[in-house]
């Protein structure tokens, strides 16, 4: 084992570099060497901008925060794959052992008219944002902390809830997605709320404004590809999709 | 308050009138799509019905036909199917044009995690296809002269399928109709909301199993009549 982890690897990387959001952009040839194999992605990323900066060229920009795959802020498509070649992970948890000396990996940003290019790697997710702004919330006043079992949430609600709620939007969903549409995003969203008591007074409400929110950002239709499943680091399931396609329906046709 | 009272005016607005909404919103867009396309697949389970009648000869066949002809409600169905037929294209292929621009620049290299299906990367290919078979077919049987047609549909229909082109082309658009529906049916159910662990996986069978039966059973004729010289 300790042999293994001694031996480093050497790359060749395809960066998508862009200088500003309107400049044209191009992928460029890197060779980063001395990788671990025990680095992850980003870090990887780190010592191939260190051996930039040593040579006084410009560090490639990309997102990141937390590193260990509860904030949302990676991204990247890696070789054509949301967050890489894993499944439930973001491109933070992916690790240099996937790879071995020699590889050629290539790397665009996320891409989708409503997530514009802001440099190299980086891309706007804040209309994810102005979408949860629209009606991603619960604006009842909750007070101050009641008994627990004061509004009883069967079991299965509070898992699927949970599990919906499990979102760290990522955008990964867009990104893979053929149709660069945003419904597993949304679906999650409104899903966590209508599954619960407290989400009900604002149902119809707040399925028809993320809707609207969400095709005014230049979002694509759902044509069930199902890639955004298999992209999502947090394997959040289309089968919210049908649901808040039901939330929709229910309120276009039964709301005041 | 401003959002809440800006919402109660909305129905004023077009764009917030709810049947506008069904037909312009993404979702809405989707389900029409989805409940004409199952409206369709139900005509084409009818329609195979029917025409199967041509392996029982030229008497059961013709005088089926003839009963269809002349059945009062016969424009009413057409008129109905035509409108299926506008609403599914017209919608799903605004929905094409309005994915394309979701993605202005594309990827160098797009390789995805296995969600994708043949059926459904081909979508809009498939349905072209059968939008061109299906102009085709109306002008050969649907328009072909009124003195032909009552004479003997049987004979004309098997006449065309000899013609080894003609009847190539049926199966190669049958083929894109079954792959179109073997995304199609399954993923409908989706759209309109209905998906559930223990169901789900039967109705992708169901799906599959249709699309193929479809495929198979209006293939069968050209097969028949055209490349075995049934009916000599
Ligand atoms: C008998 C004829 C047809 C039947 C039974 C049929 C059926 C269906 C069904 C069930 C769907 C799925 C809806 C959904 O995903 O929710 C669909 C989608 C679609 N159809 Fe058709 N269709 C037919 C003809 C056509 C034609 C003539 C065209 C185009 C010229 C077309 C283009 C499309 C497109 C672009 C989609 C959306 C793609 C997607 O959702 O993945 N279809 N069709
Ligand atoms: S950096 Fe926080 S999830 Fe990857």
């Amino acid at each position: 084992m300790a042999d293994k982890n001694e031996q480093t690897m050497n790359l060749t990387l395809k960066v998508w570099r862009q200088k500003g959001p309107q400049e044209p952009g191009r992928l460029v040839e890197y060779k980063v060497t001395g990788v671990s194999p025990d680095m992850s992605f980003l870090e990887m990323l780190d010592v191939l901008n260190e051996q930039l900066v040593s040579r006084g060229e410009d560090a490639v920009a990309f997102d990141h925060d937390c590193r260990e795959g509860i904030c949302g802020m990676c991204s990247l498509m890696i070789d054509g794959r949301a967050h890489g070649p894993d499944s439930a992970a973001t491109t933070c948890q992916l690790h240099m052992r996937r790879y071995k000396d020699g590889d050629t990996v290539v790397i665009e940003p996320f891409r989708a008219k409503g997530f514009p290019v802001v440099k190299d790697l980086v891309v706007d997710r804040s209309a994810f944002d102005r979408i949860m702004m629209a009606g991603g919330f619960v604006s009842v006043g909750t007070g101050a902390a009641c008994d627990a079992n004061s509004i009883l949430v069967p079991k299965e609600k509070a898992d699927k809830a949970m599990d919906a709620a499990a979102c760290i939007g990522c955008g990964a969903c867009v990104a893979a997605c053929p149709n660069a549409a945003a419904m597993l995003f949304v679906a999650a969203k409104v899903s966590q709320y209508a599954l619960l008591p407290q989400g009900q007074a604002e149902r119809d409400r707040r399925a028809l404004a993320m809707r609207k929110a969400m095709d005014a950002e230049g979002f694509g239709h759902c044509t069930n590809e199902y890639e955004c499943e298999a992209a999502c680091p947090k394997e959040i399931k289309v089968s919210n999709i049908a649901r808040l396609n039901r939330e929709f329906l229910r309120a276009a046709v039964s709301a005041d | 308050m401003q959002a809440t009272e800006t919402e109660e005016k909305a129905c004023c607005r077009p764009a917030d009138c709810r049947l506008v909404m069904l037909l312009e919103s993404s979702i809405g867009k989707k389900i029409m799509v989805a409940l004409a396309g199952l409206f369709l697949s139900f005509f084409l389970l009818v329609h195979l019905a029917g025409n199967l009648f041509m392996f029982s000869g030229a008497g059961a066949f013709n005088h089926y036909a003839s009963a269809l002809a002349h059945n009062e409600l016969l424009p009413v169905a057409e008129i109905g199917l035509v409108v299926l037929f506008l609403v599914h294209i017209a919608l799903a292929t605004r929905a094409w044009f309005i994915n394309r621009a979701a993605r202005p620049v594309g990827y160098q290299v797009y390789a995805g995690k296995g969600g994708r299906t043949a059926g459904s990367r081909s979508m809009a290919v498939t349905g072209a296809l059968v939008l061109v078979f299906l102009l085709v077919h109306l002008k050969t049987f649907r328009f072909a002269p009124a003195a032909v047609r009552e004479a003997d549909l049987f004979a004309l229909v098997v006449r065309r399928f000899r013609s080894p082109w003609y009847s190539a082309f049926y199966v190669l658009a049958l083929g894109g109709l079954g792959l179109h529906l073997s995304h199609g049916v399954q993923s409908a159910f989706q759209t309109l909301g209905l998906n559930h662990p223990r169901y789900t996986p039967l109705i992708k069978k169901l799906g599959l199993a249709f699309a193929v039966l479809i495929a198979l059973g209006f293939m069968s004729m050209p097969i028949y009549f055209g490349f075995l010289g049934g009916a000599k």
